[in-house]
């Protein structure tokens, strides 16, 4: 995810326009297999049961690529990780920003519980680097 | 307008014409006249988290999108800017480093470009005025000259930071910045929410919450809506000012006018009223910007209090800016960043490497029929600056060899940094520039053109601070 499409996200892009919600309308299809990735990407951790499926209900609700989503269903079946593919490394990237994934301090034998979609303005969960999780008398000198 | 003339007649609110205020009304007579022509509205701080919020609000209204203010005719480059009262004060990013003495001596240290009819030593003690109203939160060990301390304590360091720090010393510092690193007077701490065009806690240095007190100031006149367009001139002096308000075409006399609109309209309004100096309008653009992402091989680069946490100098000056660019790191740890490998989440770290441009004839803004909006042709880099880019490709990885690095990744450039600079350059000499040390138009002598359009050189650094400072350091000498 690079800083343009985080700023879309978060729905602070300079110059944004507003989309008719007609337009973000997703298959259940597509949303499936949006689930589906996330599960298999993150199949180490103890995921919420129903928060992946609410995260990507409104998470298609904040994004606009329609032409990308077709594809998931054959990028599942084909095995394409996030490693090829932006839309699912921003899909997951999201999720785990909208999570309390971060505030655990990223304790995989904590479930992760969605928060709802990460957004400097609405959520609470900080940015994962910085210093309301990790004060300074916590990092070394490297 | 409670007046049809007025002593002083300001265009704009942003940081050049309020810094500008800022000193003038210090000096000028409780009975002085000043009225200010804004061509936006004041939209609260607290109304554009609303919208950001997705609430409704009645001040959305305002926005006005930079792509129909101006024809951008470049395919790859964006300017966004903010009108309205503050001007870009409320899409800025808040970053605050000075210039470095060299910024202003290209020509004579390097060949390249002009030099500035200023130089560091006299905006020295405008620096430190700006970096007071701002609260700017910085280290002290720069490599610019600066003793003392700043308004605010630095920012905390990454894990990475400080181990780039303890290497290179006060060539990689805390950023000098106004996103505050403590509550201050209307400002609450940076929460590194890296989305700092709207500020969600308001932490951010803006006009709206910076006390500056100018236009509270019974002296002054503000008016919304009022979209300068033009100029009178009679001789060599500015005899009137044209502006549209409420769809009306109006007109307003003053003794001294100033623009402290952006580079585009300030040459916009000087082109329409029918300036001949051949620079007018010549050699915009901005630095080049590109990204590139540090994967650390099991390290965290947790830490950091602020967006942009430190800026890095290794690339910045030096003889090789007789052949190519300085450039300046800025090191964030913004959210978007974060990795998907599993236990390396934050094992990554993220420069945006700023290249300074030089002013190319080929990079322009013309008048056009619409009056109020004008074309903006970027065709091209400098060479200078794609060779600098190369070199840093070059010499980034001994740069980082203090630092676990498991891979770089090179992003593309960015369309746009922020900055827009040039068309009305400083210049000793009338023969090669539009305005003089003090920012007084060459020919017209009551006529102030402020702001980065004003910059002879682009430097590498973020030019809000230098901007300000230079405000305030015309005001306070020439009145």
């Amino acid at each position: 995810m690079d800083r343009r499409k985080f700023l879309i996200l978060t729905g602070v892009a300079i110059g944004g326009v507003a989309i008719p919600s007609s337009v973000f309308f997703v298959s259940n299809s597509v949303k499936k297999y949006a689930v589906l990735f996330i599960e298999r990407e993150l199949d180490y951790l103890i995921l919420e049961p129903g928060s992946v499926v609410k995260y990507v209900d409104e998470y298609f609700t904040q994004t606009n690529n329609l032409l990308e989503r077709v594809k998931w269903k054959a990028m599942y079946y084909l095995h394409v990780g996030w490693q090829k593919s932006d839309q699912i490394l921003e899909l997951i990237k999201y999720y785990l920003l909208s999570s309390d994934f971060f505030i655990n301090k990223m304790d995989e034998s904590k479930m992760v519980k969605y928060l709802g979609l990460y957004s400097p303005y609405k959520s609470p969960v900080p940015n994962p680097f910085a210093y309301t999780l990790h004060p300074p008398s916590e990092i070394k000198n490297g | 307008m409670k007046r049809a003339h007025y002593d002083l007649v300001v265009v704009g609110t942003g940081f050049a014409s309020s810094f500008f205020l800022k000193k003038y009304l210090s000096k000028a007579k409780p009975d002085q006249k000043i009225l200010v022509l804004e061509r936006g509205h004041f939209y609260p701080h607290e109304e554009r988290l609303k919208a950001k919020r997705k609430e409704p609000t009645d001040y959305q209204k305002y926005e006005e999108p930079w792509e129909k203010a101006i024809n951008n005719h470049s395919t790859y480059k964006k300017w966004p800017f903010t009108t309205g009262l503050g001007g870009c004060s409320n899409c800025w990013w808040g970053c605050t480093p000075r210039f470095m003495p060299n910024d202003f001596k290209m020509k004579t240290l390097y060949g390249i470009g002009e030099d500035w009819p200023i130089d560091y030593d006299d905006l020295d003690a405008y620096y430190y005025e700006a970096e007071d109203l701002m609260h700017v939160s910085g280290p002290e060990g720069t490599p610019f000259p600066r003793v003392g301390k700043y308004p605010l304590p630095a920012h905390e360091f990454s894990v990475v930071d400080k181990i780039l720090h303890r290497k290179y010393g006060n060539q990689y510092i805390s950023q000098p910045t106004a996103r505050a690193s403590r509550s201050t007077v209307g400002r609450n701490r940076c929460m590194t929410s890296s989305t700092c065009d709207t500020c969600p806690v308001n932490a951010k240095f803006t006009i709206e919450n910076s006390n500056l007190g100018v236009y509270e100031d019974e002296r002054v006149e503000l008016v919304y809506g009022a979209q300068v367009y033009s100029l009178e001139f009679v001789g060599d002096m500015v005899k009137k000012v044209y502006f549209k308000q409420e769809g009306k075409e109006q007109s307003i006399g003053g003794e001294v006018i100033v623009l402290g609109a952006n580079p585009f309209f300030n040459t916009n309004i000087l082109q329409n009223a029918g300036d001949q100096n051949p620079f007018v309008g010549k050699g915009v653009g901005e630095q080049l910007g590109v990204q590139v992402l540090i994967y650390l091989d099991n390290m965290s680069n947790a830490g950091g209090s602020t967006w942009v946490n430190a800026n890095g100098y290794m690339l910045y000056d030096g003889d090789h800016r007789k052949d190519f660019a300085a450039c300046l790191m800025e090191v964030s740890n913004a959210p978007y960043y974060i990795r998907l490998e599993r236990g390396k989440y934050l094992n990554i770290a993220s420069f945006r490497l700023l290249f300074e441009d030089i002013p190319l004839d080929d990079n322009y803004v013309k008048h056009t029929a619409n009056k109020f909006v004008p074309d903006v042709f970027h065709t091209k880099r400098s060479d200078y600056t794609f060779k600098a880019l190369d070199n840093m490709k070059q010499k980034l990885p001994d740069i980082l060899s203090c630092l676990p690095v498991e891979k770089l990744k090179f992003l593309d450039p960015f369309p746009n940094e922020g900055h827009i600079i040039g068309g009305t350059r400083m210049s000793a000499d009338p023969k090669l520039g539009v305005v003089d040390k003090y920012m007084i138009h060459h020919q017209y002598r009551n006529l102030f053109v402020l702001g980065a359009g004003a910059f002879t050189t682009y430097s590498a650094s973020n030019p809000t601070l230098t901007l300000s400072a230079m405000s305030l350091f015309a005001a306070d000498k020439v009145f």
